[in-house]
């Protein structure tokens, strides 16, 4: 592994082109250029928190910025998944021509995402402390440290998937679906307070769907962006039959912990995975 | 420098055949509840052995499917063979086909830096080279202009002039020749001479016996993945004439 780092750190202008060639495609024939990047978001936050608060009767202050604290990672996430998916079978027969190390196809497309997702997140800080007014909190020094972690996720997440898509092209397909149920599954549209207090579970249980819940990396630094980026608040949900309220609740640093961790194999183990497969995409007729 | 360019010994190659290609979800399901998977082999290049000098210029001849590609591929190091042992000596650089690694949405110039630094070229080294380049292209007027627009001639020069300005000591050229117009492949055979001359080498796959006789200080036949004759240009080419006629004769 520490050979294949190193020829990929020789080929690192190559991976920088690679990253600004993306970002020049994606623009080239928009007179809007970033901002559409940004427009998805704001737009699908503007939708959320009207629903959340006028219809799901949530009570919450300043609700459109918890949602983009865990939206904007989650953008990353999806849409760093989705583009490197075709990377390598878009660029097949540049592969079977020429040798450069393969990995730089996913990796640049995760970075390419990486800076949309930096970009956006300064425009979430000038929506917070221009429009929301809210302090910036002490732990924001930690942002960087969710931001890597997560890239290191998504790099490897995305090593396995575009070198499966080269083999079977249903890969992409399945990504795309798996992505669109994950969505549910992390906290985004509600809050991991409401897991905690999830209907179903006897008290002695919350615990539990609390801690298994988080053992999904994604789902954990979400969770974890929400915390560092913004003050606690308290839920509250005002149904038709009783109102809810739902404490905030501590960071639990320990499942960060394990998150980080988990990321890292996964980065690990897929760059195994590709690294063991990478030699054949050539010989795919 | 060493004096070997190129080393083969004893290079194999197999690929995979699957009937059932497992290139979809169904593929596979339908593998697991067959009794047996039926994989077959096809040896592409049986037990080559090669030795090319720096500032030979072979011409790589044989029917389609003999193993001429994959045998570039190999000296190309994108792919690895399966038995055997290869050398190479000195940087090694493709002649792409047309349109590969061009991008239609970006600009000429754009797309003459993506292909140089993937052929191993820094920006700065690109930079210097730039306007060799376009003179080199004829695409003076064009550079700025998105390759979308561009005719499938110009899209070849481009590539080329990429490629032969990436300073290489070993090129290797797949048919590439065929798809130009009479005055670019002149310009092409110009500077492959002014290569030979530099003491480059090169390998050129061809079916233009002669273009190959013309330009190539030897020459290799291979046939069904193994070498049929190796030497002077006239000779294999000869062999290889005779021994084309006489399939053609049987075929009828
Ligand atoms: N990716 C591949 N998968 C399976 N078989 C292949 C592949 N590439 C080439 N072959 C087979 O290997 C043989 C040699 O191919 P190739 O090297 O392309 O020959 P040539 O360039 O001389 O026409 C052919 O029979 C071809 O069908
Ligand atoms: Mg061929």
């Amino acid at each position: 592994m520490w050979n294949e780092l190193r020829e990929l750190y020789r080929y690192r202008e190559l991976l920088w082109t690679l990253v600004l060639r993306e970002l020049r495609v994606r623009y080239k024939n928009s007179y809007l250029g970033f901002f559409w990047s940004l427009i998805v978001p704001l737009v699908t936050v503007a939708v959320l928190t009207i629903v959340f608060k006028r219809v799901m009767g949530m009570v919450i202050p300043n609700y459109s910025a918890y949602v983009l604290a865990a939206f904007l990672p989650w953008m990353y996430f999806q849409t760093a998944l989705l583009d490197s998916s075709q990377s390598v079978l878009a660029q097949i027969q540049l592969v079977k021509k020429v040798y450069f190390p393969r990995e730089v196809l996913p990796l640049a497309a995760v970075l390419a995402n990486l800076i949309h997702f930096v970009l956006a997140l300064l425009v979430f800080f000038v929506y917070l402390l221009g429009y929301v007014g809210a302090p910036l909190l002490p732990s924001v020094v930690l942002l960087p440290v969710l931001v890597f972690f997560q890239t290191l996720l998504i790099a490897g997440l995305s090593l396995i998937i575009s070198c499966l898509n080269v083999f079977y092209e249903d890969t992409k397909y399945i990504v795309s679906i798996g992505l669109q149920l994950m969505f549910y599954l992390v906290p985004v549209i509600y809050f991991s307070e409401q897991v905690y207090h999830a209907q179903l579970a006897s008290p002695e249980w919350q615990r539990w769907i609390y801690l298994v819940y988080h053992l999904n990396p994604i789902a954990m630094l979400m969770t974890a962006y929400r915390k560092i980026l913004l003050p606690p608040i308290t839920v509250q949900q005002i149904g038709a039959v009783q109102k809810q309220t739902f404490a905030s609740l501590p960071m639990d640093w320990g499942l960060l912990a394990v998150a980080c961790g988990v990321s890292v194999l996964i980065f690990v183990l897929g760059y195994a995975f590709f690294n063991k497969r990478k030699w054949d995409f050539a010989e795919q007729p | 420098m060493k004096d070997t360019a190129i080393l083969l010994e004893h290079v194999s190659k197999s690929y995979r055949l699957s009937h059932q290609p497992y290139s979809s979800l169904k593929g596979i399901l339908l593998s697991m509840f067959r009794y047996r998977r039926r994989i077959e082999v096809h040896q592409a290049l049986n037990d080559v052995s090669l030795t090319i000098r720096h500032g030979e210029t072979v011409g790589l001849i044989g029917v389609n499917g003999s193993g001429k590609s994959t045998l570039l591929a190999i000296i190309a190091r994108v792919i690895r063979p399966n038995a055997g042992r290869i050398e190479v000596n000195g940087r090694v650089a493709p002649l792409l086909q047309l349109g590969v690694g061009f991008h239609p949405d970006l600009t000429g110039l754009e797309n003459v830096y993506f292909n140089g630094i993937i052929l191993g070229l820094t920006r700065q080294q690109i930079a210097e080279r730039l306007p060799s380049i376009v003179r080199f292209a004829e695409l003076e007027e064009f550079i700025d202009t998105p390759v979308r627009a561009y005719s499938s001639g110009m899209v070849l020069r481009l590539g080329f002039a990429v490629a032969v300005h990436t300073d290489p000591e070993i090129i290797l050229m797949d048919e590439v020749l065929a798809v130009g117009d009479e005055a670019f492949q002149h310009k092409c055979l110009r500077k492959i001479q002014e290569f030979q001359h530099e003491g480059r080498t090169i390998l050129l796959v061809s079916h233009d016996m002669n273009q190959v006789r013309q330009v190539a200080t030897r020459t290799v036949w291979l046939h069904q993945g193994r070498v049929m004759a190796d030497g002077a240009p006239e000779e294999v080419v000869t062999q290889y004439l005779a021994f084309t006629e006489e399939m053609e004769r049987r075929a009828i």
